[in-house]
């Protein structure tokens, strides 16, 4: 005797490859979606970025010895400078996120207030320089701002020693655009596989009767739910794996798998299919469950941070993605993968984890295995 | 009563399906009302009625899909309202649920094995395609089959593990008359296998043409029971003379005496037969023009015993 199980899930995983739609949707499309994002975001400039801060205004405006040192720095043609809102609390975090977006390097000017009256009143005044020392850049980048720098105080002030850079070190673990974007491809298949999924297996076969059918049989609900997830759990291994290796081969992008990782595909291949099981329950018309689906997983997908940091989105919406699942797993992942932080990572599959047992209990027990 | 009666062995002689007074509502509907009827091992019986008769809903109770709200029902000697029979009723029965349909994208022979792999011990795939004269159609992904040979698969599917009793649920509705007739072909091999058979049906023909025993159920009750031959002779009413493209002109031609002669379908004319009145009436039309026409004795349907029963008839969809 065949595992009831077994069948269950060599069933769905031989209907899902043999449909060129699911190969496309769960392999071709995240893969495609890469090499553009990839394409356009990827592309570098010459210049060196700069992202730069002048807090010292005077009603609104730049004081005069302020911007005239924005000025110069621009005037060397050297840097493409980004400018920073004087009012941004947070600048390191914003360049952070920023630079991300933009695959720009993490280089951070400050002009700190009161940069000209230091200088009108002959004190020495110091402009911050935040810059990874692992950045290829970082060397010449710091020789240009030197220069600058003491040429302009040279000439405002007719004395090079009035005006210091100050190099503050930050580690920026070089993360490029691509490199936020691959985890965030992952939890969006994922997402889009477990629910879809979900909905076909439980929406579509009941309305086939496959359900009817099986449930005449000796098999029991508890088999078939574990048969899915099983199957779900099998989809989301070869999404990982397809996608990272494609991440790697085209752009570079290597990752850390560990302990986390696991933890947060396992934690997606329940969760996903839980939200699935429960639409396809309460919705129980096949089509509508698959329109229902649509609109569950494109704005997640959106506001979760898949495509760009969560950081850059309006705060209303930056609240409401704390209500999506799809959060603490694009967000896992991407501690996991990328950037290395073994404890954020364990704090999102926690929760991810916990949201996938609510889920797929409260799917199970919805789900109505005989009739009525 | 204690707790845990061993569950009762069924003997040769004994009932297949056995129905007390079951009733299922549904709030103020009553879908199955107060309904009895037993089938024999080795019997075709077929349960016909128009839409929303209570068909489904009563062989879903027999199933185990449904709880029955009142009175009870054994299959194979077990309470389909106790848990622990119902787990053995669901490894001796087959099932072919109303418009199934096995999984588009597997292979009929994979769609087979994968509905057998659900029982302990499942019949050989290859035998069973055989039985539905699929084997050409053996790798064909079911998706990809017309609707008469999906059919087909269903009831291969639905005899995996070879069951005591199957239970077929409008086997044939929307079927051409060619893959009606195909479907039928099984359930008569089934019948010659020995294999007790409950289907249900709104095709009279259907009913009259596989079933040994059929009962005849309307608005949840049981209206009339018996073999095809004994509800025509009790309800049937009598036969009619057909004489066939007579048309209006027809009429006119009919000697005297024919009162109750009537114009139906393209022109045939129908005359209810008294006994005993044939040969007069033959006679007397030998007189006539209408002697060198087709001339023909129907023999009452069950169309005729549901109508007669009813004063209703069904539609070919069922309505
Ligand atoms: N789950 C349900 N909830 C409420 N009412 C139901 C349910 N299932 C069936 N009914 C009602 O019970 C009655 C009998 O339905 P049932 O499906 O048993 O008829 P049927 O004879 O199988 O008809 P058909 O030929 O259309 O399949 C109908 O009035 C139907 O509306
Ligand atoms: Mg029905």
């Amino acid at each position: 005797m065949r595992s009831r199980i077994y069948t269950i899930i060599s069933g769905h995983f031989k209907s899902w490859y043999r449909s060129k739609s699911n190969i496309f949707w769960t392999i071709a499309f995240p893969l495609l979606l890469i090499v553009l994002f990839g394409a356009i975001f990827g592309s570098g400039s010459t210049k060196f970025d700069l992202y730069l801060q002048n807090q010292d205004l005077s009603g609104n405006v730049p004081t005069p010895l302020s911007q005239g040192y924005v000025n110069v720095l621009n005037q060397t043609g050297a840097f493409n400078l980004h400018m920073v809102a004087a009012e941004q609390p947070d600048p390191l975090t914003f360049v952070k996120n920023d630079a991300q977006l933009h695959n720009r390097g993490q280089r951070l000017l400050v002009v700190p207030l009161g940069f000209n009256a230091t200088v009108m009143s002959g004190d020495n005044a110091t402009i911050k320089l935040f810059m990874d020392q692992s950045d290829q850049a970082s060397a010449s980048l710091r020789g240009i701002v030197d220069s600058v720098t003491v040429s302009y105080a040279a000439k405002i002030a007719g004395a090079p020693d009035h005006l210091f850079v100050q190099p503050v070190g930050i580690v920026t673990r070089n993360v490029r655009y691509i490199d936020f974007f691959i985890p965030g491809v992952i939890g969006m298949t994922l997402l889009t596989t477990g629910v879809f999924g979900a909905v076909n297996t439980n929406g579509r076969y009941r309305e086939l009767k496959i359900i009817k059918k099986l449930a005449t049989t000796p098999l029991s609900k508890i088999e078939w739910i574990l048969g899915m997830v099983g199957y779900q759990m099998i989809l989301a291994t070869i999404s990982l794996v397809v996608i990272l290796f494609f991440g790697y081969a085209i752009f570079g992008v290597t990752v850390t798998i560990d302990i986390y990782t696991v933890g947060l595909v396992v934690a997606a291949a329940l969760l996903f299919p839980g939200i699935g099981m429960v639409l396809a329950n309460f919705v129980r018309e096949a089509e509508s469950a698959d329109a229902a689906a649509n609109a569950i997983t494109f704005p997640m997908m959106f506001l979760a941070g898949t495509f760009w940091p969560r950081e850059t989105l309006p705060d209303i919406m930056k609240v409401i993605a704390n209500f999506m699942p799809l959060t603490y797993v694009n967000d896992g992942l991407r501690d996991a993968l990328i950037y290395a932080q073994p404890a954020q990572a364990l704090n999102n599959a926690i929760i991810a984890l916990s949201l996938a047992a609510f889920f797929i209990i409260l799917g199970s027990l919805l789900m109505n295995w005989k009739e009525e | 009563m204690s707790d845990n009666p061993p569950a009762p062995p069924l003997g040769q002689s004994d009932k297949v399906v056995q129905v007390d007074n079951l009733s299922k509502k549904y709030g103020d509907n009553v879908a199955v009302n107060d309904i009895s009827f037993n089938l024999t091992k080795g019997e075709v019986f077929a349960f016909l009625g128009p839409n929303g008769a209570g068909k489904t809903t009563t062989v879903e109770i027999l199933e185990c899909l449904r709880n029955p709200t009142g009175g009870q029902a054994r299959v194979l000697g077990y309470d389909v309202s106790k848990r622990s029979d119902q787990a053995e009723i669901r490894k001796r029965i087959g099932v072919l649920p109303q418009d199934f349909n096995a999984i588009d994208r597997l292979t009929v022979r994979e769609n087979i094995n994968y509905f057998g792999a659900m029982f302990k011990h499942q019949l050989d795939a290859d035998k069973l395609i055989e039985l539905v004269d699929l084997k050409d159609k053996r790798d064909e992904q079911f998706k990809k089959l017309s609707g008469g040979l999906k059919q087909r698969v269903g009831l291969a599917v639905s005899l995996v593990n070879d069951p005591d009793v199957v239970f077929l649920d409008e086997p044939t509705t929307g079927l051409d008359p060619r893959a009606r007739r195909d479907v039928w072909g099984v359930i008569e091999r089934l019948k010659g296998q020995g294999k007790t058979v409950f289907l249900t049906t709104h095709y009279m023909d259907e009913a009259e043409y596989l079933a040994d025993i059929v009962s005849i159920i309307d608005r949840g009750q049981i209206i009339a029971s018996g073999t095809p031959d004994q509800l025509i002779d009790t309800h049937g009413g009598k036969k009619t003379l057909i004489i066939r493209d007579a048309g209006q002109e027809g009429i006119r031609q009919l000697p005297l005496g024919l009162p109750k002669a009537e114009l139906r379908n393209a022109g045939d004319i129908a005359i209810p037969l008294n006994n005993g009145e044939l040969t007069n009436i033959l006679m007397s039309l030998a007189q006539t023009p209408l002697h060198d026409k087709e001339i023909e004795v129907r023999r009452p349907t069950l169309d005729d015993v549901f109508l007669n029963l009813t004063g209703r008839r069904v539609s070919e969809e069922g309505n």
